[in-house]
């Protein structure tokens, strides 16, 4: 299929929809390696990954402990708004190749993995590191999963600060 | 009509449920329906400043009208990561 100039000119003109795009939400336990091979392409020669862990012990503000955190997703519409974050990457950084966006759910305790966003590109100097860091950001802000935080003292349900604006 | 009214996280705790069937007259807003909801699960109240809606899987604004056969979510502002 690839051989073919004339698709190729296709791919170009809808704007490299060949460049990989993954987005899920999911139970099972994140794999960095397997995730990066995904969206890495021939071309690509950087990869930038962010990975949020659970933190057993939070010093900075409110001093506390964790036991662990349940994590739940309104899952169809976390998918396609994780398909968003990822569109608005593209149009901001158009040299990004492979977007990776993964959200795991349900328990999981300190030192594990929660996150994964991973952005590759030919170079290093082409605003990948902006790019993963806009993805997370923007997934803390219209990816609509929640976090119930349980510690020794009790639980209660972390609520984000961002209000997304219709349509948004 | 009827349409489908999903809760997550402190909402759903709040309502006992994680999802619900309501029948509502044509024209609702998302705001009306809100209003509906509190009088129906008092527990939400504490919780209605903050709460967000979503019609069809989109981010919607309180004036919105809700369609036929609409898919509805309410829930607290999100906390993913």
């Amino acid at each position: 299929m690839r051989k073919s100039p004339f698709f190729l000119r296709f791919l170009v003109a809808e704007g490299n929809m060949d460049y990989p795009t993954i987005t899920s939400i999911t139970e099972k336990e994140l794999d960095l390696n397997a995730l990066t091979a995904q969206v890495t392409l021939p071309s690509t020669g950087a990869a930038v990954m962010f990975s949020g862990i659970v933190r057993g012990i939070t010093e900075r503000g409110n001093a506390h402990e964790t036991s662990f955190l349940e994590y739940e997703a309104y899952q169809p519409m976390a998918e396609a708004k994780m398909r968003q974050v990822a569109e608005e990457i593209r149009s901001r950084w158009p040299s990004v190749e492979g977007i990776a966006i993964v959200q795991r759910v349900g328990r999981l305790y300190p030192q594990t993995p929660t996150v994964l966003i991973i952005c590759t590109a030919a170079h290093r100097d082409t605003g990948v590191f902006d790019a993963a860091r806009y993805g997370i950001d923007r997934l803390k802000e219209i990816v609509p999963v929640w976090k119930k935080e349980v510690s020794p003292e009790g639980e209660f349900w972390v609520e984000g600060e961002y209000i997304p604006k219709a349509g948004e | 009509m009827r349409v489908k009214i999903l809760f997550f996280a402190t909402l759903s705790e709040y309502v006992g449920a994680k999802a619900v069937e309501l029948e509502v007259p044509a024209g609702t807003t998302v705001a009306m329906l809100k209003e509906l909801l509190v009088e129906k699960y008092p527990k939400i109240a504490s919780a209605q400043k903050s709460m967000m809606a979503a019609v069809n899987r989109e981010y919607a604004a309180s004036e919105q009208v809700i369609p036929l056969d609409a898919e509805i979510a309410f829930f607290p502002p999100v906390s993913g990561g």
